[in-house]
């Protein structure tokens, strides 16, 4: 019988302090891991004893232990092992510089009398920008960090920025973004590395709720269209400025900015990077840049930065695994199918009462809604690039650049329109008052959501729009970008 | 033998068959039931379906090993889980006892609290039930926790003399004379008594002191004019603060004297408190009310809308009650009362621990002055535990620099895990064994009590994504509704609410600032330049000169020092953001949208929204100014509306 060679494997691992289980998994197969004693958390994620969790959607993760721990494992990892070989307490005492730093500048905020510090010691919060080529680790480090900061029992809710439009974060990508954190943040899934956007299912981790403020960007790679992405960092940097006067406690907690890795080297002088990075950190007021693994882009930040802020390198974190470009194709399919149906982790065999990163029920399943639409239902635009007018239709003395930025209607009757399978975000309401338009205002506003577009009919000039809830969006716009998904 | 022996005429004896306990909603106004908990308790219709003891003792079981912090969600659920299936009683007492004596110290309390609160909600049959091993392991449990649980102890203990529903021992008087002599000696035996022999101790006193002080705050939330209990309170207050400090044995015995005639209330002929006078007993409020004093997390549930039911109290009692709870009560009650206060106070005064000058002045105020009180009591704490914090990480030797992060080696652990020894154990978060971590522990299993009772009323509904929120909302840190916040909930009130005490003294500062009317001008009218609005002048009787207020004179124009301000501190302006958004309007700053209307990258300056601009532009924004500075009570007197207003956002 199957079901009896299929019997359950179930392991203890006893982990020395300070190691690790690593482990890889297979497309299709679920993994869970139970602590059967001491503690042990996942990127800096707490687990509970006696617990299982599980992992699915080929999760690549580690099981880390300060002091020593047993676990147990039940499925079948492609890859296990334990590691000695890791840069915790690098992470570590990071974040002890960071905590010193938040907890001056609230002394500062509130007026406290000066500790016996040296003098001209800084008080102002993290705003940490943190670099590193591919495969780095960097939003591993990103996320230790924040996990740690929101552990820390004071109150921190530091705002994790996503500057990445190839990772999808707590959503799918093509997005820059970013969300107060307010409670640890688990690994389960790739399709959710930052944790979840808020769904209508009441959640136990306010990780699974987050509420992010999102710009879309519309493609994986910075190169497509930088100057529409220097203009969506400096508006979140906007954004993070108001949150920050608004409640100045909040600012306190700092801020963690992930970066692509197309950040970390570039391709000749004319590569966009500098710029894109030199805009992150006057949008952010980045005060301590941190460069993972890479001499020579720390040499080079040195060189650049070290009048104005802090660089520090730190060594890549030991489990990062080489990602080859199907992987990552399969897990933007993995994102934006969690973003329209959730996700559904069955637990392996001889495993009950799992959870999914500690929430207590492991039916994470989302009902999208599917809905038919008049062409005329939705403005849909593309910005820049596909959509340049030829040059005899550009006004006389009118550079090419100013076309990248420009929004340019799609009409869905034209064939070859791209919009089939296409996914679109879905812009905020304009501006009601005409007056207040202008051109580029699709360029400043935050997206609601992704639309998948399903279905066209052309001869009857309606398509089919699959939407993450039942909200109308007749009379909204949208804006493509390259990114296309299809249910499988 | 002492009164211990009799019973009120007419009343059944404890623990009789007769005695039927009035159904649990109806019956007692307790305070688990009136949690901060949004809804009401489910109906007594029991959603589990046990059939044989053996699962049920599995699940109250399973049930019970949650129970690791005071939460009163858990306690409720196991309290009504008992009610339900009061048939497997033997079971659930062995259950709790098990449980008690196998968990560490300090999950010892919250388990007792469930056994409190059976025991008072339920009674039939499990106070019996406890009844027969409630004594050893009470004294075994006390004398295995910490100084603040043994307070927490007695204060519980205090409740059971008069904690069954007829107002008597809850637990029998054998049980309970046996307790309190095991915790405080000899003298406890006498503790109906005026006279008190042998010694007291402080934390005998403290045990009483907090007792009647949780009566008294309770009578005040319950009736928030009643101005003998606010002064009682005040008092109680100062008592406590005195006893902590260190006292003679001579003015402890007073004190506790004292303390017992006070909550008495009841004017006693001295012939009254000889030893057989049953007198004691029938002093108690409700057990409701009583039992509420044990449980800290109802200081801040909003139990002050619940009446305070009376039930089977013997008719003399009720008078006494009508004394406590009543400011209309018969007039030489009070004035009996106030007596008691002088003397407590005169107590105080010649001990020569407290001045005359502080003694409390009886004062009509509100009693939300009670609630802030509270509030400023967690905000000192938690200052505290964030200093404490702060402390202990600044004495970390780490350089921000890629040697020292690379050779130190971190204390990581400590941080994370040593200090932080609390844990939930659904999420795996930590919080400090201390008031702040356990009050903030406490909020977070509210919260996954509230998530998970929607978890399990969602089921089969379909989900979806939500929408993103909106740059404003976002920016404003404003949730589309409350899903997945709990514990940050009440730090960011806290927070905005320190952040709007801050506006509001800068607030009253500016407008206390004025300019002399120059002599001649008293009757022009004179507008800000900004607003547009007329300056309002007033006479200052000291200085015999006419003023206008809330001014401030910049290259020969006056302006309203509020409107100048603004206009200036465009950076630091969340105090006038905050004005802004006080009266609900959002909108009212428009700039927000507008501001995107010139998004060159590089003009993050033009971009900045200040609320108002500077002065000479003024003509622009003037109308639309207008309109809002009026809404704001510019002209009307300043700060209230504005902390209110901040309050509720
Ligand atoms: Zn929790
Ligand atoms: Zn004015």
């Amino acid at each position: 019988m199957t079901s009896e060679a299929k019997a359950v494997v179930k392991r203890e691992w006893k982990l020395e302090p300070e190691s690790e289980y690593r482990f890889e998994m297979d497309p299709g197969t679920t993994l869970a891991i139970k602590l059967i004693v001491g503690h042990a958390e996942i990127f800096g994620f707490e687990l509970v004893e006696g617990k299982w969790y599980l992992f699915g959607y080929e999760c690549k993760a580690a099981v880390y232990t300060w002091q020593g721990c047993t676990i147990e494992v039940a499925g079948q990892p492609s890859t296990e092992y334990v590691s000695e070989e890791t840069s915790m307490s690098a992470y570590a005492n990071l974040h002890i510089a960071f905590e010193q730093m938040r907890v001056r500048a609230l002394r500062k905020l509130r007026g406290s009398p000066p500790h016996s510090d040296e003098p001209g010691t800084p008080v102002e919060p993290p705003r940490v920008l943190v670099l590193g080529p591919e495969n780095s680790g960097k939003t591993t480090v990103c996320k230790i960090l924040t996990n740690y900061a929101v552990r820390a029992g004071q109150g921190w809710s530091p705002v994790y920025v996503n500057v990445d439009p190839s990772e999808g974060g707590w959503a799918a990508p093509g997005i820059v973004s970013s969300a107060p954190i307010t409670g640890p943040i688990s690994t389960y899934s790739p399709a959710n590395p930052l944790g979840s956007a808020a769904t209508t299912t009441p959640m136990s981790f306010t990780s699974n709720a987050l509420l992010p403020l999102a710009y879309w960007y519309g493609h994986a790679d910075i190169r497509k269209n930088p100057l529409l992405l220097e203009r969506l960092i400096r508006n979140l940097g906007e954004n993070i400025k108001d949150r920050f006067d608004n409640d100045p406690e909040s600012r306190v907690s700092g801020l963690i900015i992930d970066t692509p890795s197309s950040f970390a080297s570039g391709q000749g002088s004319n590569d966009p990077r500098h710029r894109l990075i030199k805009a992150c950190i006057e949008a952010f007021n980045v005060n301590v840049i941190i460069v993972v693994g890479h001499e020579k882009l720390n040499v080079e930040m040195q060189r650049a930065y070290s009048s104005q802020l802090t660089v520090v390198k730190i060594p890549k974190s030991g489990g990062v695994v080489e990602l080859e470009y199907a992987y990552r194709e399969r897990v933007h399919n993995y994102q934006l199918h969690a973003y329209m149906y959730g996700q559904i982790i069955p637990a392996p065999a001889g495993v009950t009462n799992a959870t999914i990163g500690g929430e207590t029920f492991t039916d994470l399943a989302l009902a999208p809604s599917s809905t038919v639409i008049n062409f005329g239902d939705l403005s849909i635009y593309r910005i820049g690039a596909e959509s340049m007018a030829p040059t005899s239709a550009l006004p006389i003395g009118a550079k090419r650049v100013v076309s990248e930025m420009q929004p340019a209607a799609i009409d869905p009757a034209q064939p070859g329109s791209g919009l089939l399978n296409a996914v679109l975000a879905l812009l905020s309401p304009l501006n009601p008052d005409e007056n207040e338009r202008y051109d580029e205002e699709l360029l400043d506003l935050t997206i609601s959501g992704f639309l998948v577009v399903t279905h066209l009919d052309i001869p009857r000039k309606k398509m089919t729009i699959l939407s993450p809830n039942q909200g109308s969006v007749v009379g909204r716009t949208a804006v493509l970008g390259s990114f296309e998904w299809q249910e499988q | 033998m002492s009164i211990y022996s009799q019973s009120y005429p007419g009343h059944p004896p404890y623990g009789a068959a007769s005695y039927t306990h009035p159904p649990l909603q109806s019956g007692y106004p307790y305070p688990y039931l009136h949690s901060n908990v949004a809804a009401p308790p489910p109906p007594p219709q029991p959603v589990y379906h046990y059939l044989d003891p053996a699962s049920f003792r599995r699940e109250f079981t399973t049930r019970l090993s949650e129970l690791q912090v005071n939460s009163r969600p858990l306690i409720q659920n196991l309290s009504m889980l008992a009610q339900d299936y009061s048939k497997f009683a033997e079971i659930v007492a062995q259950c709790i006892e098990e449980h008690i004596r196998r968990v560490p110290p300090w999950m010892k309390l919250p388990a007792f609290y469930l056994l409190d609160a059976i025991s008072k909600n339920v009674y039939e049959p499990y106070a019996r039930h406890f009844a027969s091993f409630v004594k050893p392991l009470f004294l075994e449990t006390y004398g295995q926790v910490d100084e603040a649980t043994r307070t927490k102890m007695e204060e519980m203990l205090l409740t059971w003399r008069t904690g069954s529903p007829a107002g008597k021992e809850l637990f029998a008087v054998p049980p309970q004379i046996a307790i309190e002599r095991g915790i405080w000696g000899d003298s406890a035996a006498n503790y109906n008594s005026f006279s008190l022999s042998g010694r007291v101790t402080k934390a005998q006193v403290l045990s009483e002191l907090e007792y009647t002080l949780g009566q008294k705050e309770r009578a005040l939330q319950a009736n928030p004019y009643d101005t003998t209990s606010q002064n009682h309170v005040n008092v109680l207050y100062q008592l406590r603060k005195l006893v902590d400090a260190g006292v003679s044995q001579e003015e402890l015995q007073q004190i506790l004297n004292q303390l017992r005639t006070l909550i008495r209330q009841v004017p006693q002929p001295p012939t009254s408190s000889s030893s057989s006078n049953p007198t004691w007993p029938s002093q108690m409020t409700l057990p409701g009310s009583l039992s509420s004093t044990s449980y800290p997390p109802s200081s801040s549930a909003p139990t002050s809308g619940q009446p305070h039911q009376q039930h089977v109290i013997p008719p003399h009692a009720v008078k006494a009650e009508v004394g406590i709870f009543n400011p209309n009560a018969a007039a030489p009650q009070l004035a009996a009362s106030k007596d008691n206060i002088a003397s407590l106070l005169s107590t105080l005064v010649k001990a020569g621990v407290v001045s005359a000058s502080t003694s409390v002045t009886p004062d009509n105020t509100k009693a939300s002055a009670k609630v802030d009180d509270q509030d400023t009591q967690r905000a000192d704490l938690e200052r505290e535990f964030s200093r404490y914090y702060r402390n202990s990480i600044l004495a970390q030797k780490i350089q921000l620099n890629s040697l020292d992060i690379m050779r130190k080696r971190p204390n990581v652990v400590n941080l994370l895990y040593d200090q932080l020894s609390l844990q939930c154990k659904q999420c795996g978060l930590r919080f400090a064994d201390t008031v702040v971590g356990k009050k903030r522990m406490e909020e977070h299993l509210d919260m996954h009590f509230r998530q998970n009772r929607k978890a399990t009323q969602n089921v089969g509904r379909g989900h979806s994504r939500s929408w993103f929120t909106s740059a404003e909302d976002w920016s404003h840190d404003l949730p589309p509704d409350v899903k997945g916040k709990g514990r940050e909930n009440n730090t960011r009130s806290f927070n905005a609410r320190v952040a709007a005490e801050e506006v509001a003294k800068r607030e009253a500062e500016l407008r206390a600032q004025y300019v002399v009317v120059s002599p001649g001008d008293e009757a022009k009218a004179l507008s800000c330049p900004i607003c547009k609005e007329q300056l309002k002048t007033e006479f200052l009787e000291e200085d015999e000169e006419w003023v206008w207020k809330n001014a401030t004179k910049k290259d020969d124009r006056v302006y309203h020092a509020t409107c100048f301000a603004e206009a200036t501190a465009v950076k630091s302006s969340f105090a006038a953001r905050l004005r802004f958004e006080k009266h609900g309007s959002r909108s009212g700053t428009p700039d927000t949208q507008s501001s995107r209307t010139t998004p060159p990258p590089d003009s993050r300056i033009s971009r900045s929204k200040s609320p108002i601009s500077p002065p000479r532009e003024s003509k622009v924004v003037g109308t639309k100014r207008k309109v809002q500075s009026d809404d704001i009570a510019f002209g009307g007197n300043a700060t209230p509306p504005f902390k209110k207003a901040a309050l509720c956002s």
